[in-house]
C-alpha cells in the first residue's frame, strides 16, 4: 500500500517481508538443504524477515519422520548458520516443518505433499502461496515439475519455482528444460539460481559503477586496456566427482558464474533496478560476446601438487574420477564484447580448481598514462592503474595508483588504496542464499537468471566444447597449487600482457 | 595501548593518532562521530559506545566539559582494532576522549573542527538535555550534519520540544525516543484504514514515546487525537480508540542498536519534525 493511500507509512522503514507462504524443498535430505537452505532460513527467521505465517515441507526419498528430519536440520543450522543458535528462533521455525518421504514420481507421495500443504494453509495460514525449491539433480527436474503441474491449484495464491544450477548441460538440454518448466509455470514464476548474483560484493559492482560519477566516464575502451576476471578455487573436486566428471570447469563455473561476472562488468546502465531492466542489459552483453577462435580458449587438468604445504592428489586420482579422465578442471579464455563501449578490449577470464589460492576478482586494468615524465626513474615500480573488485575473500575494492617514494629525487611506486567491505559496513554480510530465497518469496527476480541469458551462455559454451572435441590435450597439464597450465600464460602473453598475480 | 595526554594540544593528539595507527591495521572510516557527554552522562555514553565503533568504523571524539577546572585539554587517544569477518585483516577505529577544562568547555567547535575527517559526515550525539541557549550547542550545531538526541533524557517535556523545533532548519535532528517507537508505528500503520478517524490513543510507556506517538498520529491523520498516558519504562501497550495494537515481535533494541540506526540516517526527517510539532 502506498503512502498516498496510507499516510502512516510515510517515513517508515518497512522491512521487505513476503506474503504468507509455504516453502516446499525437494531434495530435503541433501547437502544443499543442510548446508545452505536451512542456515539461510534460520538467519532470515532470526531477523524477522520470514512471513509471519510460514511453513516448510521437505520432500526426499530418505525414509524418516518429520521429527527426525527437523532434528537433522537443527544440527545443520547449528553447524552451518552464520548466527549464533537461539532455541526460541529455531522452535518457531521448526513448528512449521513437515516431511514427506517419497519418490518424486510416486503419485501417493505427491498427494501426501499436497495434503501437508493444505494442512499448513489451514493451521498456519499460508494462504495457498507456494515456493517450490528444486534442490535435486537435474535428472529429477522434469518428473517433479510435471507432478507439480498436474496438482497445481491456480484458483488460489501465487506459485514460484526455484531451480538450482546446473541448468542443462548444453543449449539443447537447457531449451528442453525450459520447455518442461514453461509447460507448468510462466517465466516470471521461474527463479534460476546463480548464487554468485546473491553475493553482496557482486551487487556492489552495480553500486560501484552506477552510484559513482567517477567510474562510468572511464568505463570503456578509451580508458581501459583490458579486464581480467579470476574465479580460483584451491579445493579439489571433493565429493562432487560424479557431477564434475560430466560437467568440467566450463559447465560448472564458466557457463554461469564467470559469464555473469562478465555481463555485470560490461553491461550498460539499466534504467532502474527492476528485474527486467537489469536482465535486459545483461543479455545484450551475452549476445555481444565472441571469442576470436579456438586458440582463445585453453583448458587444463590438475595433477599432483602442493596446497598450503600439503601434497594433494591429481584430479585423476580423486575418488570416483576416471583414471583417464579428460575432464577439464581449468579454463581460461579471451573474450570480446562487440559493442561501442568495448570493441577491441579483451576480457581475459580464468577459472579452475586446485589453484594457488581461493580468490574471485575482477581487475579493470586502465591504460598507461600517455606520457609519464617519470618513466625512466620509475622503472618497474610504476604500473598502470588497476581497479580491483574482490568478490571473495577479503570482499572490497582496491585501486592501484602510482605514488612518489618519500625522499630525494622522483621515484614512483605503485600502492593500493583499499576499501574493505566488511571494514566499512560491520553488519555482517548476509549469505547469498538468504538474499535469494527472500527475493524469490517476494517475487523479485532481479538476481536470478532469465531463460534468454541461460540460452546465450550455453550458445557460447557449445561453440567452445564443439571445438574442443577436435583435439585431445595431454592431461594433467598443471600442478595443483599453481595458477594453471602454461597455455593459459601463453594465451595472454601473445597479446603482450600477463595475468595479474592475485 | 591508549595514550593519555595531560594539558595537551590538538597537534599532540594528532601525532598520537598517527603513532597509534602505525600498529598496522587498516583505517576505515564512514564518519566522524562527536559525542557531547557532560560528566553525569559519561559512563552511559561509554557504555553505548562500547561495541558501536565496531559497527560504525569512525573517528569518535568524546567531549566532556569540565568548566570549573583550570583551562586546558586532557586527552586519551586510542586506536581500536577489529577483525574483519571472513578475513585475516583488521580495521581500526579511532577514539579520542577529550576533557575540555575551563574556558575550553565553551569553545567545543574550535576543538572539534581540526579533528574532523574531511568529506565524511559528522554526527553529534548529545547526551542529556542541551542547554538550549548555550554557546556549546550553538557552535556544535553549526559544525555537524546531524544532531542525535534522546528526548527521554530530558526533564522539560513537552516544552523542550518547542526549543528543539528551533534547530530543525539548521541541522538534521534524530531522536532516539522516536526511533524506539518505530516498531510500534509499523504496527499502528497496519491498522489503516480502520484508524483513519482515530480520536484517542492510549500509551503505556515513557512520556516522550507517548508524546511523539500522539504527535505522529495527529500530524499524519491531520486531526486531533487525544493522548492518555500511563507511565512505564518501555512501551508495553498501545490502544487506538478501542483497538489494541499488537506488540511488535522480537526483543527491544539496545541503546547501542538505537544509536547505530541513527548513524545510518542522512538528511532531515520531516515525519519526525511534524510529530514533534504536534506533540506539544
Amino acid at each position: 500500500m502506498s503512502t498516498v493511500e496510507n499516510p502512516l507509512l510515510e517515513g517508515l522503514k518497512l522491512r521487505r517481508t513476503p506474503d504468507s507462504c509455504a516453502l516446499v524443498v525437494f531434495g530435503a535430505s541433501g547437502d544443499l538443504t543442510a548446508r545452505k537452505i536451512f542456515p539461510a532460513l534460520y538467519s532470515l527467521a532470526l531477523r524477522y524477515l520470514l512471513p509471519e505465517h510460514f511453513g516448510v515441507v521437505g520432500v526426499a526419498r530418505t525414509e524418516q519422520t518429520t521429527r527426525q528430519w527437523a532434528a537433522a536440520m537443527r544440527s545443520a543450522v547449528q553447524e552451518h548458520a552464520r548466527d549464533e543458535f537461539d532455541d526460541s528462533v529455531w522452535e518457531a521455525l521448526a513448528s512449521g516443518l513437515r516431511y514427506v518421504a517419497t519418490d518424486f514420481a510416486d503419485d501417493k507421495g505427491q498427494d501426501a505433499v499436497v495434503a501437508e500443504l493444505s494442512e499448513l494453509d489451514e493451521k498456519r495460514g499460508t494462504d495457498g502461496n507456494r515456493v517450490y525449491y528444486l534442490a535435486v539433480p537435474p535428472a529429477a527436474f522434469e518428473t517433479i515439475v510435471d507432478e507439480l503441474g498436474k496438482r497445481r491449484d491456480r484458483s488460489r495464491g501465487w506459485t514460484r519455482l526455484i531451480v538450482e544450477k546446473p541448468f542443462g548441460r548444453d543449449r539443447a538440454s537447457a531449451d528442453a528444460l525450459n520447455a518442461t518448466l514453461l509447460r507448468s509455470f510462466s517465466e516470471d514464476e521461474v527463479f534460476r539460481i546463480d548464487h554468485y548474483l546473491g553475493k553482496e560484493t557482486v551487487q556492489n559492482m552495480l553500486a560501484l559503477r552506477f552510484a559513482n560519477g567517477i567510474f562510468e566516464p572511464v568505463w570503456n575502451r578509451q580508458f581501459i586496456d583490458h579486464i581480467q576476471i579470476t574465479v580460483a578455487e584451491s579445493i579439489g573436486v571433493g565429493s562432487r566427482a560424479g557431477f564434475y566428471e560430466s560437467a568440467g570447469a566450463i559447465r560448472d563455473i564458466f557457463q554461469n558464474h564467470l559469464l555473469q561476472l562478465v555481463a555485470l562488468t560490461a553491461m550498460e546502465p539499466p534504467i532502474d533496478f527492476t528485474a527486467d531492466a537489469v536482465r535486459n542489459e545483461k543479455v545484450k552483453v551475452l549476445r555481444s560476446l565472441h571469442t576470436p577462435g579456438p586458440k582463445s580458449f585453453v583448458r587444463g587438468q590438475y595433477g599432483r601438487g602442493l596446497i598450503e604445504g600439503e601434497e594433494v592428489a591429481g584430479y585423476r586420482e580423486e575418488e570416483d574420477v576416471d583414471s583417464d579422465s579428460m575432464t577439464e578442471t581449468f579454463v581460461a579464455a579471451k573474450l570480446y564484447v562487440d559493442n561501442w563501449r568495448w570493441a577491441d578490449t579483451p576480457f581475459y577470464v580464468r577459472a579452475g580448481k586446485r589453484l594457488a589460492r581461493r580468490e574471485t576478482t575482477i581487475a579493470i586494468q586502465f591504460q598507461r598514462a600517455p606520457h609519464p615524465p617519470f618513466a625512466e626513474i620509475a622503472g618497474d615500480g610504476l604500473r598502470p592503474n588497476v581497479l580491483l573488485i574482490h568478490v571473495q575473500p577479503d570482499e572490497g575494492v582496491s585501486l592501484a595508483i602510482g605514488a612518489k617514494v618519500p625522499g630525494q629525487g622522483m621515484s614512483i611506486r605503485t600502492v593500493h588504496m583499499d576499501f574493505l567491505y566488511g571494514g566499512a559496513f560491520r553488519t555482517g554480510l548476509p549469505e547469498a542464499y538468504e538474499r535469494l530465497i527472500l527475493d524469490a518469496m517476494l517475487g523479485d527476480a532481479t538476481l536470478f537468471t532469465r531463460a534468454d541469458e541461460v540460452d546465450e551462455q550455453w550458445a557460447l559454451v557449445d561453440t567452445v566444447v564443439a571445438a574442443w572435441r577436435r583435439d585431445r590435450p595431454v592431461f594433467p597439464n598443471y600442478e595443483a597449487g599453481t595458477w594453471g597450465p602454461r597455455s593459459a600464460d601463453e594465451l595472454i602473453q601473445r597479446d603482450g600482457r600477463s595475468w595479474r598475480r592475485p | 595501548m591508549a595514550q593519555t595526554l595531560t594539558n595537551t594540544t590538538l597537534a599532540a593528539v594528532e601525532r598520537a593518532l598517527i603513532e597509534e595507527r602505525e600498529e598496522g591495521a587498516q583505517r576505515t572510516s564512514v564518519m566522524t562521530h562527536v559525542v557531547w557527554a557532560p560528566p553525569a552522562w559519561l559512563k552511559a555514553a561509554e557504555r553505548t559506545l562500547a561495541g558501536l565503533s565496531e559497527r560504525h568504523p569512525s573517528r569518535t571524539v568524546l567531549l566532556t566539559p569540565a568548566p570549573r577546572r583550570k583551562p586546558g585539554i586532557d586527552a586519551v587517544v586510542d586506536v581500536r582494532e577489529f577483525a574483519v569477518q571472513g578475513s585475516s585483516r583488521c580495521i581500526a577505529s579511532e577514539v579520542v576522549e577529550l576533557t575540555l577544562k575551563g574556558a575550553r568547555a565553551k569553545a567545543p567547535a574550535s576543538i572539534v573542527l581540526p579533528l574532523l575527517i574531511s568529506d565524511l559526515p559528522v554526527f553529534c550525539r548529545w547526551r542529556g538535555e542541551p542547554g538550549w541557549d548555550s554557546p556549546e550547542l550553538e557552535q556544535l550545531v553549526a559544525v555537524v550534519d546531524r544532531l542525535v538526541v534522546d528526548s527521554s533524557e530530558w526533564e522539560g517535556l513537552p516544552a523542550s520540544y518547542e526549543r528543539l523545533m528551533q534547530l530543525f532548519g539548521r541541522v538534521a535532528v534524530s531522536d532516539i525516543a522516536w526511533t524506539r517507537t518505530e516498531a510500534w508505528r509499523i504496527r499502528i500503520a497496519a491498522l489503516w484504514p480502520g484508524i483513519r478517524r482515530a480520536k484517542k490513543v492510549e500509551v503505556t510507556g515513557p512520556q516522550p514515546d507517548a508524546l511523539l506517538l500522539a504527535g505522529w498520529l495527529r500530524s499524519r491523520l491531520r486531526r486531533q487525537v487525544e493522548l492518555e498516558h500511563k507511565t512505564g519504562r518501555t512501551v508495553r501497550r498501545i490502544v487506538v480508540d478501542e483497538t489494541e495494537v499488537e506488540a511488535p515481535p522480537g526483543p527491544a533494541p539496545t541503546p547501542s542498536d538505537l544509536l547505530s540506526q541513527q548513524l545510518d540516517v542522512f538528511g532531515r526527517d520531516p515525519t519526525y519534525e511534524a510529530a514533534v510539532q504536534a506533540a506539544r
